[in-house]
């Protein structure tokens, strides 16, 4: 199961590229502080203003056409960059982590917040 | 629990199954031979999809003296339905926010 959205950007691919793997442009549409290790191998931590915290690690990078990373959860997204005519398009896909072991991190989680 | 989401929209493709869970959210309960009597189809077909639906975790059967009582099971559906919500919704949100973050900076070079 997998979420798709696309959006297109006014500007080339090479500035396209900063804006989705710079962390200080990271910060300015994804989370509130972000730091981001962009290598495969690399880590990844998200943390957003209302306390939400998640940790990811670089599977692919193919700059400036691809990056990959993994959720802690299991969780995959997909960023993809392709030209076109009014700049660059970006194709976001993230991919659900496996059932069971969703269900066991929300369990987690629950027991957590209790 | 653990049938995995692409095993629970793949049970939902076949229409039969899709009318076999719909039934059993409606009865709250029933039984391969009730159901059989609805469709164009024998009881041993409909055992075979209600054992399927248990597998991906769509309906509960318990065995009551000489035959298997069946429950729908929706929550695989419901975390699915919230998942997709959800991401989907964040990924909105957050692709707004870098279409508004690179204008501005468009406008910054610009001036």
């Amino acid at each position: 199961m997998r979420v798709e959205r696309e959006i297109v950007l006014p500007v080339g691919p090479a500035e396209a590229w900063e804006t989705l793997t710079e962390a200080s442009h990271l910060q300015a549409w994804f989370a509130n502080d972000v730091e981001l290790d962009v290598r495969p191998g690399g880590t990844g931590v998200f943390r957003w203003d209302d306390g939400d915290v998640r940790h990811a690690v670089v599977e692919v990078v193919e700059e400036p056409d691809r990056l990959v990373l993994r959720w802690d959860d299991d969780g995959l997204v997909e960023l993809e960059l392709h030209d076109h005519p009014e700049g660059t398009r970006v194709l976001v896909r993230e991919t659900a982590p496996e059932w069971g072991l969703a269900l066991e991190l929300r369990a987690q989680l629950a027991w957590t917040l209790a | 629990m653990d049938a995995r989401v692409d095993a629970v929209f793949e049970a939902l493709a076949d229409p039969s199954r899709r009318y076999l869970v719909e039934r059993l959210a409606s009865l709250g309960e029933s039984t391969p031979t009730e159901l059989a009597r609805e469709l164009p189809m024998t009881r041993q077909a409909v055992s075979k999809h209600l054992d399927q639906l248990e597998e991906v975790g769509l309906a509960r059967g318990s065995r009551e003296g000489r035959q298997t009582v069946y429950h729908a099971d929706l929550r695989p559906l419901r975390h699915a339905a919230d998942w997709l919500e959800r991401v989907g919704g964040q990924w909105d949100g957050r692709l707004a926010a870098l279409c508004r973050h690179v204008e501005q900076r468009t406008e910054l070079e610009r001036e």
